[in-house]
C-alpha cells in the first residue's frame, strides 16, 4: 500500500510537470487505475460504517422495546426493582384519623399535591415550596377516609 | 448522506422515546390544569388494597355510606359523603368500589368522577388495583396480619385517656351487632386547648360478618363522621366480582412506595 501510494504521488508529479499538453498513455492508465481503485474502496468503507451504525439503531431500538436501554444508556447493569408488599407502614397517621374506628380493610391510592397540602393534614412544611407538586400515597379506610399519607420517593 | 441522515433521525427517536418519563406522573388530571392551590389534589393512580384479616366463609356484598359533617365557628356547614360498593367471597377475596372526588380535608374537582376498583385475594395472595379507564391493573404481593390496630396509622394513644363502654347489640341492616362506646379525652392544654375535648366513637360491630355495619365519631375539631353499611347481602357474590377481567393490561407494582414524612 505504501509503495502503491508512493508510485502514485509519482505519477501526479509527472502529470504536473508534462502541464496541459496531456500525460504519457501509460501515466493515464494507471493513474485512472489507482482512481477507480481508491474510489471502490472509499464506497466499501462508507458502506461498513452505514452498516456499523444501522446496527446500532437497531439495537437501541430493540433494547429500548424491550425496556433494556438503561443498560446501553446508562453503562452499569441495574438489578431489577424489587416490587415492594402492599403494607401500610412508613404512613405517618393524620390527626383527622385519630377518632375513627380501626381499619379493617384499607386501600392506598397515589395523589399529585401541592407541599401545602401536606400542612393541611397536620404535617410541618418548609414555606418556601408550599407550592411545589409532591406525590404522596394516601391510604383510605373502609370508610373511604384518609388515614395516612406518605410521600413517593 | 442521506442514509445517514436517516439513521440518525431512527437514534434520536429512540433516544427520545426512551427518555419519557413513565409511570408516576402520567397520572390523570395533571397537565393542563394549571399550579395546584393548598387542598386540591390530582388521581394519579390506585396503588393496593390491604386486608387486616382474612374471613372466610361469611360472605357478602353491601354499599357503604360515610357522611362527614363539619360545622364551621359562623354556623356554615361542610357536608359530603363517600359511597362505597364492598364485597367478600366465602374465600375471603374482597373487591372495593369507589368514585374519588374527596380525600380527607381534600375536595378536587380534578380528581371527580375517578372510579377505583381494588381487589384483595389473599388465596392468591396478591392485590390487584383496577383502572377501569385505561383497562390496567397493577399487582402486588399482600401480606395479612392476624388482627386489627397494627396499622401504622391505626392510633395508639395511651388508655389512661379512654374509656369504653359497652352499648349491648341491636339488629341493623338485618345483621345482628355489638356496640361499643370509646371515648378519648384530650386534656386541658394538651393541643392549646381550653377545656378536655371528648372524642367519641361509636361502633357496631358485626361477629357473623367480622365488620364494622356502624360507626359514629364525634370529634369536636374535625367534625361528625357517620359511616354505615347499607343494603346488605349475604349470598355469595358473582366471582367475576374477584378476577381481574381478561381484556386488563398488567402493570407491576411500585418498586419502592414511598416514606413516612417528617413530622
Amino acid at each position: 500500500m505504501k509503495g502503491s501510494e508512493q508510485e502514485f504521488l509519482k505519477d501526479l508529479r509527472v502529470l504536473a510537470e508534462d502541464g496541459a499538453g496531456g500525460a504519457p498513455a501509460a501515466v493515464r492508465e494507471r493513474l485512472l487505475i489507482e482512481f477507480r481503485r481508491r474510489s471502490a474502496h472509499r464506497r466499501v468503507v462508507a458502506r461498513a460504517r452505514t452498516a456499523g451504525i444501522a446496527a446500532i439503531a437497531a439495537a437501541l431500538l430493540v433494547a429500548w422495546v424491550s425496556g433494556d436501554a438503561r443498560h446501553f444508556l446508562t453503562g452499569p447493569h441495574v438489578p431489577a426493582p424489587v416490587v415492594a408488599e402492599a403494607t401500610d407502614a412508613d404512613f405517618y397517621p393524620l390527626p383527622e384519623a385519630e377518632g375513627l374506628p380501626p381499619i379493617e380493610n384499607a386501600t392506598v391510592i397515589r395523589v399529585q399535591m401541592p407541599v401545602a397540602s401536606l400542612q393541611l393534614m397536620g404535617l410541618a412544611v418548609n414555606e418556601d415550596g408550599a407550592a411545589d407538586p409532591v406525590q404522596a400515597d394516601i391510604l383510605l379506610g373502609q370508610d373511604g377516609l384518609a388515614r395516612g399519607v406518605r410521600l413517593v420517593q | 448522506m442521506r442514509m445517514n441522515f436517516i439513521i440518525a433521525a431512527v437514534l434520536l427517536t429512540a433516544i427520545g422515546a426512551y427518555a419519557q418519563p413513565g409511570g408516576p406522573g402520567s397520572g390523570r388530571g395533571r397537565s393542563g390544569l394549571g399550579p395546584m392551590l393548598p387542598g386540591d389534589f390530582a388521581f394519579v393512580r390506585g396503588e393496593f388494597g390491604i386486608t387486616n384479616q382474612v374471613v372466610q366463609g361469611a360472605p357478602y356484598s353491601a354499599e357503604a355510606v360515610t357522611e362527614v359533617t363539619r360545622t364551621l365557628a359562623d354556623g356554615n356547614r361542610i357536608q359530603r359523603t363517600i359511597t362505597t360498593s364492598v364485597a367478600r367471597d366465602s374465600e375471603g377475596r374482597t373487591r372495593t368500589e369507589r368514585t374519588l372526588g374527596a380525600i380527607g380535608p381534600f375536595i378536587s374537582s380534578r380528581a371527580a368522577g375517578v372510579k377505583t376498583v381494588f381487589i384483595n385475594d389473599p388465596v392468591a395472595g396478591t392485590s390487584y388495583a383496577l383502572d377501569p379507564t385505561s383497562r390496567t391493573v397493577r399487582q402486588m404481593p399482600i401480606s395479612v396480619r392476624g388482627g386489627q390496630e397494627r396499622g401504622s396509622a391505626n392510633r395508639t394513644t395511651q388508655a389512661a385517656n379512654r374509656k369504653e363502654e359497652d352499648l349491648g347489640t341491636q339488629v341493623i341492616q338485618g345483621v345482628t351487632a355489638q356496640g361499643k362506646r370509646k371515648t378519648r379525652t384530650i386534656a386541658a392544654g394538651q393541643v392549646g386547648n381550653q377545656r378536655a375535648i371528648d372524642v367519641v366513637t361509636e361502633t357496631w360491630y358485626s361477629p357473623d360478618l367480622q365488620v364494622a355495619v356502624m360507626s359514629k365519631t364525634s370529634d369536636p375539631q374535625f367534625g361528625e363522621t357517620v359511616y354505615q353499611l347499607n343494603h346488605i347481602n349475604r349470598a355469595e357474590p358473582d366471582h367475576s366480582l374477584f378476577t381481574v377481567p381478561s381484556d386488563y393490561t398488567v402493570q407491576p407494582g411500585s418498586p419502592n412506595p414511598g416514606r413516612r414524612p417528617a413530622q
